[in-house]
């Protein structure tokens, strides 16, 4: 816990704060303002703006830990406010709401944009209004309340005002209720509670492939000098299989029918380990297999379920074996959300790259190590750098 | 989602900030725009944050030969509102207007926006176009880099242990350079899905040109005379890049591409 000193719709409070907890739930939880409402979490939807130092900020990704010393305006902070006030008419004259629970950080954001922009057109209005999301009215209504005040404001020669950084003071309203109230905290202890901790292994339920729902697909092709005999061997080991994962390794030996592993990916300050089940079936008659599996990262609950296919070819002569790898997967959960498909994407591209590389050196006789590294973007540098010295010296 | 727990440290200087920050798993914060989702969603877990938003020497702005040395904590509506000078005619106001919402950029910061390094944020593109340097100080000492040299792929920089981005510095440009700058994003704040930044500074015989939303670093053209009268080579230069494979993405990447050019002539003076 750390001390803190804000001034919040007028009133000087000091508290203890937890450094994780953000401004939304300090609000509404320590000070029950709870006219700032929580959408997303994440700084996307807009309902939780609210004024610091006068600008609007999402209050969801700021931590009051880091703003001590700052003036804090809720949507009860603008009760008196004589430019809400105005707001709160023209909503209610244009239909600029309907459930209201976006309704707070639409206030503060119109308010924001008739102070900054008077006489702003209907482009204006919907190019800044972009970061605040209704569900229910279309947004006509909200445009029309916006654009009659920024008129009025425009008509009458009001200057822009700026409201950046404390450059305009914001309105003091000192509000009604009894202030600060701290509720009884249910923990203070490490978080306990069963399931929660990061040593939980992953479930070992047998696996039952689901089908792919619009799965991002990957195909990946390469050559390895070795006899298909050889490399359809391999791809019958589960482990070393699994080992040519960057990051990834067996959990529990595996019947060769099911398999339990874990893998550890990195994407800058992103990172995962994703513990899961599949299963692993085999058409020898075709040369091809299927690996399906799925799995989760319990730091960040986020879901995959990925089939892997591959196909072994002979190439003339017999010697060389061409690998056919297709994958698909479906990521669910908050790092889909947040590294978006064409990342997430990438980040296969170079895990299905990897996998080829290690599988061809494993093939040629290179020792694969026995935990290989967490991918990230250094460390598959370093392993393509070190594949290409090695065929380099290979040919002189 | 709520955050798991972390420890909070603010430090008066830069010394004691990148002490902290060679430590353990610690990530310095300023506006907290990017790392505050990846915190609420649970994607980043650091033991420590480090508040580096109001340390002094990244709040400032410094006229320097040749250009303009930015603090790393200046915020995006900064550039936005004019509060700083702008060694240019006027393009770090365009690109800072563009970036998220109003709401985001009161608090977001242009040292954060390139240390976060995502390859469909504005900054990284718009500064690799504009030939910018990026100040860092760490443990070792201080150094400096090109933006383009500095971000090595999505999310990874040459950011080392314990070292923070201090500030950037901006070329100046002569009053007839010419700037454009295009983005395609599904929402107006959204991230891109691809995006062009070219600067022409006949004067100086500047002809720089960034593609960003690329999916890992961006693609910088450092001179980039005859892909400007000549579009068609930089649909080679995609194609070699592997960034042609989806054939809808390329088309609009390949448009945003031509777009951005085509805007030199139209909007590279300031409005």
């Amino acid at each position: 816990m750390k001390p803190i000193r804000l001034s919040v719709n007028g009133r000087d409070i000091e508290a203890e704060v937890e450094p994780r907890q953000h401004l939304a739930d300090f609000v509404r939880e320590e000070l029950l303002l709870t006219g700032t409402h929580l959408g997303c979490e994440h700084g996307v939807c807009g309902a939780c703006t609210v004024l610091i130092d006068g600008a609007p900020a999402r209050a969801c990704i700021a931590f009051p830990v880091a703003l001590d010393g700052a003036v804090i305006t809720t949507v009860e902070g603008l009760a008196d406010d004589p430019v809400t006030a105005r707001l709160r008419e023209a909503f209610m004259g244009e239909h600029g709401l309907q459930c209201g629970f976006c309704t707070p950080g639409m206030l503060i954001m119109a308010r924001d944009i008739v102070l900054r922009l008077p006489g702003a057109d209907d482009a204006v209005i919907r190019h800044e209004l972009a970061g605040n999301l209704c569900r229910c009215t279309g947004y006509i209504g909200i445009l029309r309340a916006i654009r009659a005040v920024a008129a009025e404001r425009g008509a009458a020669g009001e200057a822009p005002v700026v409201t950046r950084g404390g450059a305009v003071a914001p309105p003091l309203h000192v509000s009604p209720l009894t202030l600060p109230v701290t509720p009884t905290r249910l923990s203070t202890s490490g978080d306990e509670r069963p399931g929660r901790g990061e040593d939980v292994p992953a479930a070992s339920a047998a696996f039952v492939p689901e089908k792919l729902c619009n799965p991002v697909e990957l195909v990946q092709e390469f050559e390895v000098p070795a006899l298909r005999a050889k490399v359809w061997a391999l791809f019958q080991d589960p482990g070393r299989v699994i080992g040519c994962l960057p990051g990834a390794r067996l959990t529990a030996p595996s019947d060769g029918h099911s398999v339990n592993a874990e893998m550890a990916v990195k994407l800058g300050p992103i990172q995962a380990a994703f513990g899961g089940t599949g299963v692993i079936a085999a058409d020898p008659a075709n040369w091809t297999g299927t690996i399906e599996g799925g799995g989760v990262d319990r730091r960040s609950a986020t879901r995959v379920q990925a089939r892997l296919v591959y196909g072994l070819d002979e190439l003339p002569g017999a010697t060389a074996t061409r690998v056919r790898v297709e994958v698909a997967y479906v990521l669910q959960g908050p790092l889909a959300q947040m590294s978006r498909g064409a990342l997430a994407r990438e980040l296969a591209e170079r895990l299905t790259a990897a996998f080829a590389t290690n599988l061809a050196g494993l093939l040629r006789g290179d020792a694969v190590p026995a935990q290989p590294a967490p991918l990230d973007a250094g460390s598959l540098l370093f392993s393509l750098v070190k594949d290409w010295l090695r065929r380099l010296f290979r040919r002189a | 989602m709520k955050a798991a727990r972390f420890d909070y440290l603010r430090l008066d200087d830069l010394a004691g900030a990148t002490a902290a920050l060679a430590e353990g798993r610690a990530r310095p914060m300023s506006g907290g725009q990017s790392l505050g989702p990846m915190l609420n969603l649970r994607l980043a877990r650091p033991e420590c944050v480090v508040d580096i938003s109001r340390l002094p020497d990244l709040r400032r702005v410094e006229a320097r030969p040749g250009g303009i040395l930015y603090g790393a904590a200046l915020t995006h509506a900064e550039f936005e509102d004019g509060a700083v000078p702008d060694p240019t005619p006027g393009f770090l106001a365009r690109v800072a207007r563009g970036i998220a919402y109003r709401a985001v950029r009161n608090r977001g910061t242009i040292g954060g926006s390139l240390a976060h390094a995502d390859p469909a944020a504005d900054w990284p593109t718009a500064l690799a176009a504009l030939g910018a340097r990026v100040h860092l100080v760490g443990p070792a000492g201080t150094r400096e880099l090109a933006v383009e040299a500095f971000i090595l792929g999505a999310f990874e920089t040459a950011l080392a242990p314990g070292e923070i981005i201090t500030g950037v510095v901006v070329p100046r440009r002569s009053a007839q350079a010419r700037f454009g700058y295009r983005k395609s994003c599904r929402k107006v704040g959204e991230f891109a899905e691809a995006m062009c930044a070219v600067l022409v500074d006949r004067q100086s015989k500047v002809h720089r040109l960034a593609i960003g939303a690329t999916e890992a670093r961006q693609l910088v053209i450092a001179e980039a005379g005859a892909a400007i009268d000549s579009p068609e080579i930089i649909d080679d230069i995609l194609r070699a890049a592997g960034l042609a494979a989806d054939p809808a993405a390329f088309r609009l990447r390949r448009e945003v591409v031509r777009q951005a050019i085509a805007a030199l002539a139209t909007e590279g003076q300031p409005a």
